[in-house]
């Protein structure tokens, strides 16, 4: 035996790691590069803009901010700190007319210093599993007397058009009773707190094409049941107008903890804030831009940016920015319809798509939210953390395609900041102070 | 042996690199890989070799950016060789050789009379 490795060993080693089809990276607790190979380096380069690819968090804060902090809140000694952490990377189409890029994200903390990341392309499968749902939301609406799954079928207006037979046997209300009430005679509304009501759930099923929901269910002897709901909306043969809605109710044994607005959460919501995460915001702008094709109801997009926000990061920590970007994202949220979204795109960057929003009222929003930044009022141990914020807005109408209205979007608030930030800058005649 | 143009990385042309033999290239300071219209590797010099740690048969006669620079297999490098017959480009890019990012500077040489397209990389 000899202390050296055998070169051709070696070399088998090399060509092994230069021909994995998997991103292999070595990190130190501070998320800087040691070991990387081939792989990992054709997905991380293109996200660096100046080419140091040396800060693994740093180049995945643009579209993985939050890579960060789940290192960072990793609490244990050492463990999975995340599997198949899906990252978006491409927010409108992808380039070259493939699939938008995703990329999954394993990271394994060894120890406080040292963790081993996997990165892989996932866009194929993401693709597959867009079409998959959409044909399960079909089969889910056209389930007939199946005893486990009751259907009702909604007007456009939200009143209740017919039931089927096993919704009588869920429920013990017969179809002539609830033939042209309301749904929200027929169902209980949503009692917890920050639960959509039932007609918001109708709206987000229109703007996403399905709501899923669950709740208690009263039936007409008294007794409760834990209910999933499935909202899906009809669109008719012009493409254009929402000609009803299937409602499919399961009555399902309540499984302790993992309800499926907590797995809902975790498939669309950032990490840190809350706010829907990038994967999310990609899938609705798909729609939004599909419906102004089909309907003409164009969508207004905001992009708003905190502004100086490193200087927050650097005097007073991360910790502080986290708490920073949490208030922000819970007051903006507050300020806005239910069906309206709000995500988190990048490190201290979010979004507003407003579906069927004119400029002007984009405006008025824009302005809201502006000043939403600018009233803030954060806890920073000697004195409360302020900031401000800049705002660049487009209309679909304006921009033509999803690409499009993320960089007419990004454009103005290019010239928000350039104008001296603190300032939401949309199309020309509509600047505000 | 290889004129003093041709030892330099900005300035040789993808009519002399096609021209020379193998000791020549592998002579070169620069690191030089000839790909046919497959994008398989037909050159792979010695130099090249040094840099990656792995020998020139292991590399050539296979899909160059599957199998051996994957780190290339984006829109910035094996896309612009698809899609741009006469090429001839300069890009600062980073490498995993070895598995240690390097820095680099690639040059990206195609031209549709030349039947090989040529990537010449400077440490």
């Amino acid at each position: 035996m000899t202390a050296e490795p055998d070169v051709d060993e070696h070399e088998a080693l090399l060509e092994f790691l230069y021909a994995c089809p998997v991103g292999l990276i070595e990190i130190d607790g501070n998320g800087t590069v040691g070991i990387m190979n081939a792989h990992a380096m054709k997905h991380l380069l293109p996200l660096a803009p100046d080419g140091d690819v040396g800060d693994l968090f740093g180049t995945m804060e643009g579209c993985a901010p939050e890579l960060r902090n789940l290192w960072q809140g990793f609490s244990a000694k050492r463990g999975m700190v995340c599997d198949g952490h899906r990252v978006s990377v491409d927010l409108g189409a992808g380039r070259g007319g493939r699939e938008p890029l995703v990329l999954a994200l394993t990271v394994v903390k060894l120890s406080a210093e040292r963790g081993l990341v996997t990165i892989t392309d996932v866009s194929q499968q993401v693709a597959h599993e867009r079409r998959l749902r959409q044909a399960e939301t079909w089969f889910a609406s056209l389930i007939g007397d199946v005893n486990d799954y009751a259907v009702l079928a909604l007007a456009p207006d939200g009143t209740v058009a017919s039931v089927n037979a096993s919704f009588t046997r869920q429920t013990g209300h017969l179809c002539d009773e609830v033939a042209g009430q309301p749904l929200d005679r027929v169902l209980a509304d949503a009692a917890r707190p920050g639960a959509l009501c039932l007609s918001d759930q109708l709206c987000v099923a229109e703007r996403d094409g399905w709501c899923l929901d669950e709740s208690w269910q009263v039936r007409l002897d008294g007794t409760r049941y834990w209910c999933q709901r499935l909202f899906a909306a009809q669109v008719g043969d012009d493409g254009r107008t929402v000609t009803g809605y299937s409602v499919v109710l399961r009555d399902v044994a309540r499984q302790g903890g993992g309800d499926t607005t907590e797995l809902q959460r975790l498939l669309t919501c950032d990490h840190l804030t809350g706010a829907a995460n990038r994967g999310q915001f990609r899938r609705v702008l798909e729609r939004e831009h599909g419906r102004w094709q089909a309907s003409g109801a164009s969508p207004s997009l905001l992009l708003i940016d905190i502004d100086h926000f490193k200087k927050v990061n650097d005097t007073h920590g991360h910790p502080a920015g986290d708490a920073v970007l949490r208030q922000f994202a819970d007051a903006c949220r507050a300020k806005l319809r239910a069906t309206d979204l709000f995500a988190r795109i990048g490190g201290e960057e979010f979004a507003a798509l407003l579906p069927a929003t004119s400029a002007d009222e984009a405006a008025r929003v824009a302005e809201k939210l502006r000043r939403t930044a600018a009233t803030l009022e954060v806890e920073g141990g000697h004195a409360p953390i302020r900031i401000t914020a800049s705002v660049g807005f487009a209309a679909m109408g304006e921009a033509g395609s999803t690409d499009a209205l993320m960089a007419l979007a990004d454009q103005r608030l290019y010239q928000a900041k350039r104008g001296g930030r603190d300032r939401a800058c949309g199309p020309e005649l509509l600047q505000l102070a | 042996m290889a004129t003093l143009t041709q030892t330099q990385f900005d300035l040789v042309d993808i009519d002399e690199l096609h021209a020379m033999d193998g000791t020549d290239r592998d002579a070169l300071p620069y690191g030089v890989i000839g790909l046919d219209a497959d994008l398989v590797a037909i050159v792979y010099n010695a130099t090249e070799a040094g840099f990656a740690g792995v020998r020139p048969e292991r590399v050539i006669g296979a899909p160059f950016f599957e199998n051996s620079a994957q780190c290339m297999n984006n829109f910035m490098v094996a896309q612009r060789f698809a899609d741009e017959p006469v090429l001839d480009a300069i890009i600062p890019y980073v490498l995993t050789l070895r598995m240690r990012p390097t820095k680099v500077r690639l040059r990206l040489l195609a031209r549709p009379d030349v039947p090989l397209r040529f990537l010449l990389i400077e440490r």
